[in-house]
């Protein structure tokens, strides 16, 4: 981890955390990390080696099998965000940006997709509204905002589910895999947004294999290997630099 | 060549023969079954989900409460059910679709989904019951004889069969026309005002919303089985097909309500959908509302009491 953290707040916290989908297929295998504010840390790994599941973990959409998850000093179970006061305080503070913007782009318009996180957070319709203009504004998509989400392009959707989550204000912002399948253009914008959010304070994490533009994105790397296990965590630099770590974590390729 | 340290077979090495060298070309083939329904759902999709041209107009049926447009629309449909004069019903479809094209719907576009549709569907239905032998009444159009009775199509069965094409006519121009003039979105929300329960509003939304995903994938599947099909299937072939991406598509839109789902946790849903939309009646929607009354209580007036 890195030395530039110290003496910051630990937001979340994994501990020993194991998840395998139908108690079969291995996802996680006893992963330590944490998150601490204003950090960006990138969780780097192979197709397959479960940073997608860990993000879930951090979101409270999956639940571990052993081991234990912690976020702003609560234990987060299914049972505990079954708490309404907990489960809100916990959805607001912690937003995450999904892979397939079609998946989270489903309301039928671009303005009510963006309001669904508010509205469903208790914010009025009126405090709601101003909270959308902005955003919209902010990401320069406010043109968008009539429009259904099958008539927008990739890109588009991909402004518009980041749009969704920025409206909420949390603390933490989880990404899958922010660049993937995104246009030049588009994938700039989404770097150069990343940053802002960082100069802005926000905690991020982002789950990627695309180490070009890692040092753009993320301070911190904590690589997973194909046995689901962290096999290492520090300075993204110094991670880039490890030519057999890479290899060995099926990131990079023996040129 | 060689991949992962392993060398190629020769056979990969070789061209494989393409075009016949002397540029003759072979027997075509019509597409099939499945190329031609796929093809024509997606079209069909397509134009019902990008045609929100005129919804999205700034003009008087369109600004109407979709609420109040529903409840208008189910006063006209009552009407056109009630109605026993073909002429009345005929007056009411051209009285809409002159209100339609008034309101940027283009009248032709409208007529041809309403004509073209209503004498394919309906006359399965009604052309039996034109015959003597259904109907029976006085022979305009005799077909020949049957124990001496001649047997054809009937005045009273024609006039049966008119009024109920006029009939259904005359409603799927008041349901088009409200579709027309509004947006889905807008539309469920003037369900969900009407006392439709949220879940089966949120549930037809996010069914309309990922309907055309599901299409994509469905066409995506086909068009990858014939990228790589050299003779054209046939129709058994064709079934056998569509029965096993069946699976495929499933295992997809099962994986698809999942993410949705866990989206839509993740954004702080419990389970109680909430919306912008408030309800605003205003001079508008009244007025819209009246006229609607108005028509159907005068076309109900003319069918029973002018016309008997």
């Amino acid at each position: 981890m890195s030395s530039s953290v110290e003496g910051r707040r630990p937001l979340l916290r994994v501990a020993g955390v194991s998840f395998s989908y139908l108690g079969r297929f291995a996802a996680l295998d006893d992963v330590k990390l944490s998150i601490h504010e204003g950090e960006s840390v990138a969780l780097l790994g192979a197709n397959g080696c479960g940073k997608s599941t860990l993000l879930k973990v951090l979101d409270g959409l999956v639940f571990p099998d052993a081991g234990t998850y912690r976020a702003f000093g609560e234990e987060i179970t299914e049972r505990s965000l079954e708490d309404d006061q907990l489960n809100r305080a916990f959805r607001g503070r912690v937003g995450f940006v999904f892979q397939n913007a079609d998946a989270q782009v489903f309301s039928p318009t671009v303005r009510e997709e963006v309001a669904f996180g508010p509205l469903n957070l208790g914010l009025d319709r009126g405090d709601a509204e101003e909270r959308v203009h902005d955003v919209l504004e902010l990401l320069d998509i406010a043109e968008l905002a009539d429009r259904a989400p099958y008539q927008l392009s990739g890109g588009q959707k991909k402004r518009v589910a980041i749009a969704s989550v920025l409206v909420m204000n949390p603390e933490v912002i989880l990404f899958d895999e922010p660049t993937a399948a995104l246009d030049p253009r588009s994938t700039r914008w989404l770097v150069e947004l990343l940053g802002e959010l960082r100069r802005a304070g926000k905690t991020i994490v982002i789950a990627t294999h695309d180490l070009e533009r890692l040092p753009a994105m993320a301070d911190r790397s904590v690589v997973i290997d194909e046995a689901h296990r962290v096999v290492r965590d520090g300075p993204t630099a110094e991670v880039l630099d490890d030519r057999e770590l890479l290899e060995g974590a099926n990131l990079a390729d023996q040129a | 060549m060689s991949t992962a340290g392993r060398e190629a077979p020769a056979w990969l090495l070789r061209p494989e023969p393409g075009l016949c060298s002397c540029g003759c070309v072979g027997r075509r083939r019509r597409g099939s079954f499945l190329d031609k329904t796929l093809r024509g759902t997606t079209v069909a999709l397509a134009r019902v989900l990008f045609d929100d041209d005129e919804a999205e107009r700034d003009l008087p049926l369109q600004r109407v409460d979709p609420a109040v447009k529903i409840v208008a629309a189910a006063l006209l449909l009552l009407a056109a059910a009630l109605v026993h004069h073909v002429v009345v019903l005929v007056a009411l479809s051209l009285a809409l679709l002159g209100l339609a094209a008034g309101c940027g719907v283009p009248a032709g576009r409208l007529a041809r989904r309403v004509w073209f549709t209503v004498p394919a569907f309906t006359a399965v239905v009604v052309v039996p019951a034109t015959f003597s032998f259904v109907t029976p009444g006085e022979v305009v159009l005799p077909l020949g004889t049957w124990f001496g009775h001649p047997v054809g199509l009937t005045r009273q069965g024609l006039t049966a069969a008119l009024l109920l094409v006029a009939r259904v006519g005359a409603c799927l121009t008041v349901a088009l026309s409200l579709t027309m003039t509004t947006r889905w979105d807008r539309l469920l929300g003037g369900a969900r005002r009407l006392g439709v329960p949220r879940a089966i509003v949120m549930v037809a939304s996010m069914a309309f919303r990922y309907l055309c995903t599901l299409l994509e994938t469905v066409t995506d599947l086909f068009t990858a089985r014939k990228a790589r099909t050299v003779n054209p299937s046939d129709a058994t072939e064709g079934r056998r097909f569509v029965a096993a991406s069946a699976g495929t598509v499933f295992g997809a839109s099962h994986h698809l309500a999942t993410e949705v789902h866990e989206a839509m946790i993740a954004r702080g849903y419990t389970g109680e959908p909430r919306t912008l939309a408030r309800a605003r009646v205003r001079r508008v929607d009244a007025l819209w509302f009246l006229g609607a009354l108005a028509a159907a209580t005068l076309a109900l007036g003319v069918d029973r009491v002018v016309l008997g």
